[in-house]
């Protein structure tokens, strides 16, 4: 097959649309969400209540050294001790309470941490689950227009961005919100003037964190495509040593990898030396503050209007609180892109039309005749392309076969995806059993065709499971009877475990051959009336062709069968052979009629057929077929 | 850390974590060598950058224990001049220090995944028999990436941390010996947390990243299946059933939200308390006059204040060094696989007196050459026989009988174990490999194509060769139709490994190929096996060309191509078994005759 389809360009979604629907998404989380946030708040108020009073305790301290030179403590909610208490337990009592706080706090931050990957987890296995079962109702020509790897990207990583909305966006931002109202608040109460000089840099802390990230966040990405190029090149040189060795082109894979290598290599020091620039000036910026603190507090503290432990040493301390807020704002406004791109990747899956699904009103199918009919099918992939089909008629009876040939490309596989509707014809009809396809249900319609594709995938269960894929519920008999029909039950009672032998990765630990004939007693079991078999013997090592040959002589018996081949012994068979050439009929009829006219078919019969002069030496010559060359 | 079990199931394990070595250290410290000045300067840089923060710290902390605490405002002022100037130095210096580490790790891994590659290229056939291509990727990235974290992380960030500490303690030491004491007691506790919990966390994380690429793997199928899932109508089995995968992965995710539960909070937990124990003993030490005696209150509170500030740039350290360890084990790992490939003798297929050949004439002879991939498995045994210049030998028998391993000691990837080849009467070890591969021509089942358009991929053949050159190669071949129907004729970009080609499409594409190199010694094996019948019947004719007037040597399957040859070797298990013209050969009654009468009754009429 292998046609490439221009991806359709998706409907441009406004970036509010998006977020209007992510937020109905974390509205179904809100309970969790809200638990969370207020654990969250609670830990910043801890901590803030927890260093307030280290900066009483050491005024506690300071008034009793200095006695003459300091204020008293300033004890919180009138909460002063009576004045007869000695200095020593009034410390130890403080000491006690930022302990106990401090404990209260590894609890509650315990419980913060597992309740937001519950929280997040939650989120993920709901989407997942769902951009996974949509995914598998999409047509063929969603598969066909998208690489597998984008598509498993959107159940991975752009899920993960689209919650991230609501853990690394909402949550993350109410929480930094509270946070920095909560250490503005601190300030405020102990000077406003300190505060604002203090936070007069805080705007270019902010803008510098976002223009930086929006620089470097594109760099990054491009590095990362320009090591994959590089991990390219590597797996293609292990891939085809064969031919890198066989034609001598290791010279020019050095200096292409190399190239890859040193492109990386540029793009990551491009990188670095702004990280190296933006870093230590980030972290300069509350320097500043500290600076503008020690003097401009140092001189309040001189003129008393603010103490030294709750006024300057807290200040110092929340400062430093606040600056890291204020850092994590780059990682909300890239959280939002993320998930403004991600978003855009899921919910395209989640939107997409289903093309194919069964009508209204869908006929039930419990069992066909097989009666296939094409009435004047035409077929494109898009409008642009030229029509891989076109004006398509035939008509197979019950039980009979039809063969298919025609060159590499002229159409045969599309042919036979459009009768389990993979694909709707743009114009004309098919029929089974004189009722259009697309009237029928469509799971009741695919029940009723059997389809062997060209290089069968098996996915890695047992073998039973494989040869039960379309009816996980067969029993054992069912299964090794449709095993016996397709030339399997030997082999797979010679592996390991027999029927519960796994099967590696697309069924690796098998040959081409014992794969094909697992595919056939896979699309035999449910007995199908109608059997579609697409050159199932093409990528096989040719050695092994012959173990096929009998499975699909089997699997064919009573059964309307259309089949891609070129083997004569199958073409000969067959009741009709198809030539297509181009996605048309160009020679149509029995394989003996098709053989004595002048045209492709002779041409590529009298490939196959054995000349006299060898037979002759054989010693097994017969008459020959009236008319073969 | 992982055990190796028994039940071995082929996989050799590959550790991931290894203790340090001195001898790997240091080899991975000669990368370094190439880029000294920059090193040099780092180790410079880095040095007085790790006094330069806790000094900082220092001043601050100085700064409001003594002028602000004692009300002096000049003072105040000059003193945060010093911070200033000192803070300005300190994030100078940071920025030296971070672009010059980050470039010398990047420096010294762009070397080696240089040396990686090239010397991939020289291994032998023998090396790509054995290991898997993912662990080769593996070697380039995440071992490449183990050993940047080494340099640049480890090697830095260790320095930075150690000094940190260093300082602090000494600044600490010098304020107040004894509540110094207190605060190093406190110090093995913490780092046996931080390694606990970073065992346990590394361990379930790896389960988290099993469970993923489990979900992943699934994902994968189901993506490439989804033909057969929709032919069967498994839609809900299968959603089912990943549903049960997702969860599984969501389940170790929260067992590692739970260790990071206690892990965190309790780094924190520590911060705090020791915060508040310092209270309680520095304000014992204040008022009750200290354990020393004739202590100064006001030097004791002025301690107390610069231990408030100092205590984590002391603490800080510990976890940080503990997780830097935790990164040279992993290292240490990487290196040792890295370097175990680089010292990987690549087999020598030429001898080092190897002579260059200038344009051949193509004979080829097998002198009593006998091969085996194993030492104990004999693949083939005392094969003789002589290819004159033009001829087209055909090579036939089962599957397993050696076919293959000839044409393969013929492209020479390997050497014959005993015996020899002859190119024109030399021995092939005797001639460098370059030389001879270049007049080579070489088209096999499994037909490899590049990431690159049509035309990137036949010029594999002739690296120079004019687009002009190409066409004209395809057109020889008769194809040049079928290459210009691609979607975007011989610009059509064909995906890893071909992708979006058809089988026959690909094939046809390393005919051209072969074509463009015009070989005076062609090998095709199976090669028309993956092209259907209907294009076969087309190229047929070209294939006459494209043999005519080489040495060429067919394994093939279809009777029709072996027909025509000068000579057929049918071949049984490492050995020729007969051989003679295809006439000759049925007359004789043998294997042949017997391959062929199979081969007709499958096909006849």
């Amino acid at each position: 097959m292998g046609i490439a389809i221009a991806t359709q360009t998706p409907a441009p979604v406004s970036t509010n649309q998006l977020v209007l629907r992510m937020l109905k998404l974390a509205w179904q989380f809100k309970t969790a969400a809200v638990v969370l946030i207020v654990m969250q708040a609670t830990l910043v108020a801890m901590a803030l209540s927890g260093l307030g009073l280290t900066g009483l305790g050491i005024d506690v301290i300071r008034h009793h050294v200095q006695p003459d030179s300091t204020s008293p403590p300033h004890w919180p909610f009138g909460l002063a001790p009576p004045s007869d208490w000695p200095v020593l337990s009034m410390v130890a009592v403080l000491s006690g309470v930022v302990f106990v706080i401090a404990t209260l706090r590894f609890g509650l931050d315990r419980a913060a941490t597992i309740w937001k990957a519950k929280l997040v987890q939650s989120i993920i296995v709901h989407l997942r689950a769902q951009v996974y079962d949509k995914m598998q109702r999409l047509s063929f020509r969603f598969f066909d227009a998208n690489e597998s790897g984008s598509i498993i990207n959107r159940v991975t990583t752009d899920v993960q961005s689209v919650r991230l909305f609501v853990d690394g966006v909402l949550v993350e931002g109410c929480m930094m919100a509270l946070s920095l109202t909560f250490c503005l608040a601190l300030m405020f109460k102990i000077h406003p003037w300190l505060t604002f000089w203090c936070l007069l840099t805080t705007p270019l802390l902010c803008m510098l964190t976002i223009v930086f990230s929006r620089i470097v966040r594109p760099a990054y990405q491009r590095s990362r495509q320009l090591f994959d190029t590089a991990v390219l090149v590597l797996s293609e040189n292990v891939q085809g040593v064969h031919v890198v060795k066989g034609f001598g082109r290791q010279a020019d894979q050095i200096r292409r990898f190399s190239q890859a290598n040193y492109a990386y290599s540029q793009q990551q020091k491009w990188i670095f030396w702004r990280l190296a620039m933006f870093v230590p000036v980030i972290n300069f910026l509350p320097q500043i503050n500290i600076i503008v603190l020690l003097i401009y507090g140092g001189w309040l503290m001189i003129q008393g209007e603010i103490s030294f432990g709750t006024g300057l040493v807290v200040f110092a301390g929340v400062l430093e609180q606040f600056s890291m807020q204020v850092g994590s704002i780059a990682n909300i406004t890239n959280s939002v892109q993320r998930s403004i791109t991600g978003a855009q990747r899921v919910f395209e899956i989640l939107d997409e039309p289903l093309e194919i699904c069964s009508p209204p009103h869908a006929v039930a199918m419990p069992h066909a005749r097989g009666r296939v009919r094409f009435e004047s099918v035409s077929f494109e992939y898009n409008q642009q392309e030229s029509p891989i089909l076109s004006d398509i008629n035939f008509e197979a009876e019950p039980g009979s076969t039809v063969a298919l040939l025609g060159t590499t490309g002229a159409g045969k596989t599309t042919l036979l995806s459009l009768i389990p509707r993979f694909y709707d014809p743009q114009k004309g009809s098919i029929l089974i059993d004189d009722q259009d396809v697309r009237n029928y249900n469509l799971d009741d319609l695919r029940h009723n065709i059997g389809v062997v594709f060209q290089e069968s995938f098996l996915f890695s269960h047992t073998v039973a499971q494989n040869i039960a894929f379309g009816h996980p519920a067969a029993s054992r008999e069912q299964i090794e009877s449709a095993a016996k029909i397709a030339a399997a039950h030997e082999f797979i009672c010679k592996l390991p475990n027999g029927y519960d032998t796994p099967l590696s990765e697309s069924g690796g630990n098998l040959s081409g051959g014992q794969r094909q004939r697992l595919a056939i007693a896979r699309a035999i079991l449910l007995e199908p009336p109608i059997l579609l078999l697409d050159d199932p013997t093409a990528s096989i090592d040719p050695e092994t062709e012959e173990e096929i040959l009998q499975a699909m002589t089997q699997a064919m018996d009573g059964r309307t069968t259309l089949i891609v081949a070129h083997r004569l012994s199958t073409l000969r068979r067959a009741k009709q052979v198809i030539v297509l050439e181009s996605g048309r009929i160009v020679q149509h009829g029995t394989h003996d009629q098709l053989l004595q006219s002048q045209g492709h078919y002779q041409r590529a019969a009298s490939l196959q057929i054995a000349d006299d002069e060898s037979k002759r030496l054989l010693g097994i010559l017969r008459p020959v077929t009236k008319g073969s060359p | 850390m992982t055990r190796s079990t028994p039940t071995n199931t082929g996989e050799e394990h590959e550790h991931r974590q290894r203790p340090l070595q001195i001898s790997l250290i240091k080899r991975l410290f000669g990368f370094t060598k190439l880029h000294a000045r920059k090193r040099n300067w780092l180790l410079l840089i880095t040095a007085t950058h790790a006094c330069q923060v806790p000094a900082l710290s220092w001043a601050i902390a100085a700064t409001i224990a003594g002028p602000i605490n004692n009300k002096q405002l000049d003072e105040i002022i000059l003193s945060a001049a010093g911070v200033t100037i000192l803070a300005i130095i300190t994030y100078v210096s940071w920025h030296f220090r971070m672009r010059l580490g980050l470039e010398l790790g990047e420096a010294v891994v762009h070397d080696l995944r240089g040396h990686i590659f090239a010397h991939l290229q020289r291994m032998s056939m023998h090396f790509y028999d054995k290991t898997k291509l993912g662990r080769i990727i593996s070697r380039i990235t995440s071992d490449c990436e183990a050993l940047r974290m080494g340099v640049q992380e480890v090697l830095v960030i260790s320095l930075v941390q150690t000094g940190r500490m260093l300082i602090a303690a000494a600044i600490m030491l010098w304020y107040d010996w004894i509540l110094f004491m207190v605060v190093l007691t406190m110090a093995p506790g913490l780092w046996l947390i931080s390694q606990f919990f970073r065992g346990r966390l590394s361990h379930t994380w790896r389960n988290v990243q099993e469970s993923f690429s489990r979900v992943t793997a699934a994902l994968a199928e189901s993506v490439n299946g989804i033909r057969v899932t929709q032919g069967f109508v498994r839609q809900d089995r299968n959603a089912e059933q990943f549903r049960d995968l997702v969860q599984n992965h969501s389940d170790h995710h929260l067992h590692a939200a739970q260790l990071t539960g206690v892990f965190l909070p309790l780094l924190e937990w520590n911060s705090q308390f020791f915060i508040s124990i310092l209270l309680l003993l520095g304000g014992y030490q204040v008022l009750a006059g200290g354990m020393l005696a004739n202590a100064d209150p006001n030097a004791q509170f002025e301690s107390l204040v610069v231990f408030f500030f100092m205590v984590n740039l002391f603490f800080g350290p510990i976890t940080v060094i503990g997780k830097q360890y935790n990164m040279a084990l992993t290292a240490m790992a990487g290196a040792e696989r890295v370097f175990a490939l680089l010292d990987t003798k690549p087999q020598q297929l030429d001898r080092p007196d190897a002579i260059l050949i200038p344009t051949i004439r193509g004979q080829v002879e097998f002198a009593n050459a006998c091969f085996a991939y194993e030492p104990e498995t004999q693949v083939l045994t005392d094969i003789n026989f002589v290819a004159k210049p033009g001829q087209t030998i055909a090579m036939v028998g089962p599957t397993g009988s050696g076919k293959s391993t000839i044409i393969k000691l013929i492209s020479k990837f390997y050497l014959p174990t005993s015996g020899q080849i002859l190119i024109d009467g030399n021995d092939l070890h005797q001639i460098r490999s370059p030389s001879y591969v270049r007049q080579l021509g070489i088209v096999l089942q499994q037909n490899f194509l590049f990431t690159g358009t049509v035309y990137d991929n036949i010029r594999v053949g002739k690296i120079s060769a004019t687009d002009d050159e190409v066409r004209d190669a395809a057109r020889r071949l008769d194809c040049l139709d079928l290459i210009q129907s691609l979607p975007a004729g011989f610009n059509t970009e064909v995906g890893e490994a071909g992708g979006n080609l058809s089988l026959g499409q690909r094939q046809l594409i390393c005919f051209c190929r072969a074509m463009l190199a015009d070989p005076r010694i062609l090998i095709l094996d199976e090669a028309t096996s993956s092209v259907d019948t209907m294009t076969e019947a087309r190229i047929q004719r070209a294939l006459a060309v494209l043999l005519s007037d080489r040495t060429s040597f067919v394994v093939a399957h279809r009777m029709s191509t072996i027909r025509h040859a000068n000579e057929v070797l049918v071949l049984n298990e490492g050995k020729i078994v007969e051989r003679g013209t295809h006439s000759h050969l049925l007359t004789a009654d043998g294997l042949y005759a017997n391959l062929y009468r199979q081969f007709i009754q499958t096909t006849d009429m």
